[in-house]
């Protein structure tokens, strides 16, 4: 457990992602080319987590993550980790950039621990504040690979969960507080199988967790989904909310949301950097709507912040700090 | 009711993945490192190539592949005054992102993009005919961003307008067809109303397209029963239309509603798996087509969209694939297969 206390209303958190910090791209770039050992990686990604946990301990964020500095990409990283998958060849992501799409060649199985040394070099320097599990979930990792193996959907994705929920075990051995699947591909799919499909998928990772569980969607058609997914076995609900000029908070109302919500209150994409005040005024929108309490909302950009430079960043971050604390004041809490 | 359909053909639907070799030279092009002339010939060989092996997979209608393209609108927004580029952002359900065109006003064209690529390409796809694809005036309008003055209903028609000049100026070169991808149409946000205007804009370059074919394309889903409706009325050649995705729904569509006497160009190959499509899912996919459309003559195979979502060596398999099974289908069902390469050559044509 954390020692850190996290506030009642308002906490802020992450996503997930961060800028890369430069020791982490040089790692990546070097372990490409095989120009450094292992230990050598871990040891500049260890030095770039020492320094996101600083910019977020500095911003004053409640509920941090590792920045996800090892990660190039949020399927690619787990694909090279689960057995049954191989490097595929060079599929275009935007303009002249590639990645090489992942292909599922056999059966899914979790090997070993895949990112929870990343988690445990953020919680050794995190001063005490929890340090939310991130994951990529099974619906996004089919979705944005190739599968030669089980040409069945559904089969593909249970098997996905099984190992990511093998993965989830590793942290909650470990004492984390709260765990993050991450699924931007189910909003881009809003129909009512593609949801239950995930949910299946949720339910298996998530039974019997005694972390907080939550759930990550964002930019697509939410409101599309959200009547097929508010039974989804999850505590939060964390969705963007400011890239979508907050179009969602209506439907939150009429669907009758009751579940902790993570508000989506930075524009992940935009270098403008919102103002406190137009942060307090975003939070407001939300509770003068009277759908859930402050103490079921959780402070949070849309999405993860690693297209952003840094300082963009940080500052992104401080502002959302302050306006939660503005919020917090005036809920009574100080 | 025995089907009067006579012919079947394939063509791929629309562009096609860099290989390697091209990823490097955009590489160097982006970055001011190779000579532009330089970088132009090593396109130009590669598309050379795709075009070899569309021909020699029995396509009826061959694209240039636009490997030089980032994504679908960039050469047009590169080309027109008023609209500008910004941020990435996801196209439609898949990893792939493209620059968001922003609208300040009317577009101008201050170049043309295709008429040039049909010059170039056109006698290199003899004996079949080349296809030109641009994008659909409404998609670009919804998937863009409008900071002009104008309606979203005349901006959709101004980009119809900019994108009739270079339909005009293709058709005038030689092109064979024209198809107009309008994805957004399958859109579970897409209305009864942007149908409405899709087809009006149509119509607009319709009346550009000379000698040519036009074709309208809907791809990534099938289109709602009310948009669907609408399309119905369009006056294009041919209605194409996403199978493979979302089979239940495209099929139910065509048994409920028909095809309107438009040919239909059926996307049966999934243009975003890299697995071999099965034959005898296509088979029976086909078969409710002709059952549901039996007025039709003519049926185009196709790709579910545009190849360039998967790597190279799988874009050529599908296309492969996509000539074979006309070639299967057309035996098995009686029909006539029109595969250019192996037909007898016409006397030349001066």
């Amino acid at each position: 457990m954390s020692s850190y206390r996290v506030p009642r209303y308002f906490p802020t958190t992450v996503v997930g992602s961060y800028p890369k910090m430069p020791s982490a791209e040089d790692a990546l770039r070097r372990r490409r080319k095989g120009e450094i050992s292992e230990d050598e990686f871990r040891e500049k990604i260890r030095d770039a987590i020492r320094e996101v946990v600083a910019d977020y301990l500095d911003a004053g964020i409640d509920i941090i993550s590792d920045g996800e500095q090892s990660r190039e990409d949020m399927v690619v990283y787990f694909a090279e980790r689960l057995r049954g998958y191989a490097p595929g060849e060079w599929v275009r992501i935007f303009d002249n950039v590639y990645f090489r799409k992942p292909v599922i060649v056999g059966e899914v199985e979790w090997v070993e621990p895949m990112a929870v040394e990343d988690w445990e070099m953020a919680k050794e320097f995190s001063r005490g504040h929890p340090v939310k599990v991130i994951l990529t979930g099974p619906y996004t990792m089919l979705e944005w690979s190739f599968d030669l193996h089980y040409r069945d959907r559904r089969e593909a994705i249970v098997a996905l969960a099984k190992a990511i929920r093998r993965e989830v075990e590793e942290y909650i051995a470990k004492g984390a507080d709260y765990v993050q699947i991450d699924e931007p591909a189910l909003s881009t799919r809003p129909w009512r199988e593609e949801a239950e499909l995930a949910g299946e998928a949720l339910e298996y990772i998530f039974r019997g967790l005694s972390a907080k569980r939550i759930v990550h969607i964002c930019f697509g058609r939410i409101e599309r989904i959200l009547p097929y997914i508010l039974d989804y076995p999850v505590d939060q609900f964390d969705l963007e909310f400011k890239n979508s000029n907050f179009r969602l908070l209506p439907y939150l109302k009429e669907y009758g949301f009751n579940k902790e919500l993570g508000y989506g209150v930075v524009d992940v994409h935009s270098l403008q950097i919102e103002t406190v005040e137009e942060i307090k005024e975003a939070i407001d929108k939300l509770m003068k709507l009277d759908i859930i309490g402050p103490e079921k909302v959780y402070v949070d950009p849309d999405c993860g912040l690693k297209r952003l430079p840094r300082e963009v960043a940080r500052e992104k971050l401080r502002n959302m700090v302050k306006a939660a604390k503005l919020a917090r004041k005036e809920w009574g809490e100080e | 009711m025995v089907p009067e359909l006579t012919v079947i053909w394939a063509s791929p639907l629309g562009g096609y993945p860099r290989g390697r070799h091209v990823r490097y030279v955009m590489r160097d092009l982006d970055s001011a490192s190779i000579e532009k002339h330089r970088a132009f010939i090593e396109i130009d060989r590669a598309q050379t190539l795709v075009i070899g092996a569309q021909l020699a997979s029995g396509m009826k209608y061959v694209v240039d592949g636009m490997l030089d393209w980032h994504d679908i609108f960039r050469p047009f927004v590169e080309s027109w005054r008023n609209v500008y580029l910004d941020g990435i952002i996801r196209y439609f359900d898949n990893n792939f992102f493209y620059r968001i065109p922003v609208f300040r006003g009317e577009p101008e064209p201050q170049r043309l993009v295709t008429p040039a690529r049909v010059l170039a390409y056109r006698v290199l796809a003899e004996p079949a005919g080349l296809k030109v694809v641009i994008p659909g005036p409404l998609t670009m309008v919804k998937l863009g961003r409008n900071e002009s003055e104008l309606e979203d209903e005349e901006l959709v028609m101004r980009v119809a307008s900019a994108l009739a000049m270079d339909v005009a100026g293709s058709a005038r070169n030689g092109a064979a067809l024209i198809q107009v991808d309008e994805p957004y149409l399958s859109d579970p946000d897409a209305s009864k109303e942007d149908a409405r205007l899709a087809v009006e804009a149509l119509e607009v370059i319709r009346k550009s397209i000379g000698d040519a074919r036009l074709s309208l394309a809907v791809y990534f889903d099938a289109p709602s029963p009310s948009v669907y409706e609408e399309l119905l009325e369009a006056k294009a050649d041919y209605l194409s239309l996403d199978l493979a995705d979302a089979p239940g729904r495209a099929l139910g569509l065509l048994e409920g509603k028909g095809c309107g006497g438009h040919s239909l160009v059926v996307g049966v190959i999934n243009a975003r798996h890299i697995y071999d499509d099965d034959y005898h899912t296509v088979k029976s996919m086909v078969e409710i087509v002709l059952k549901a459309c039996p007025e039709i003559t003519e049926l185009g195979l196709t790709t579910t969209t545009w190849l360039d979502l998967i790597p190279l060596r799988f874009a050529l398999r599908k296309t492969a694939l996509l000539g074979a099974y006309a070639e299967r289908l057309a035996a098995e069902l009686g029909l006539e297969a029109e595969i250019p390469l192996t037909a007898v050559p016409k006397p030349y044509r001066v």
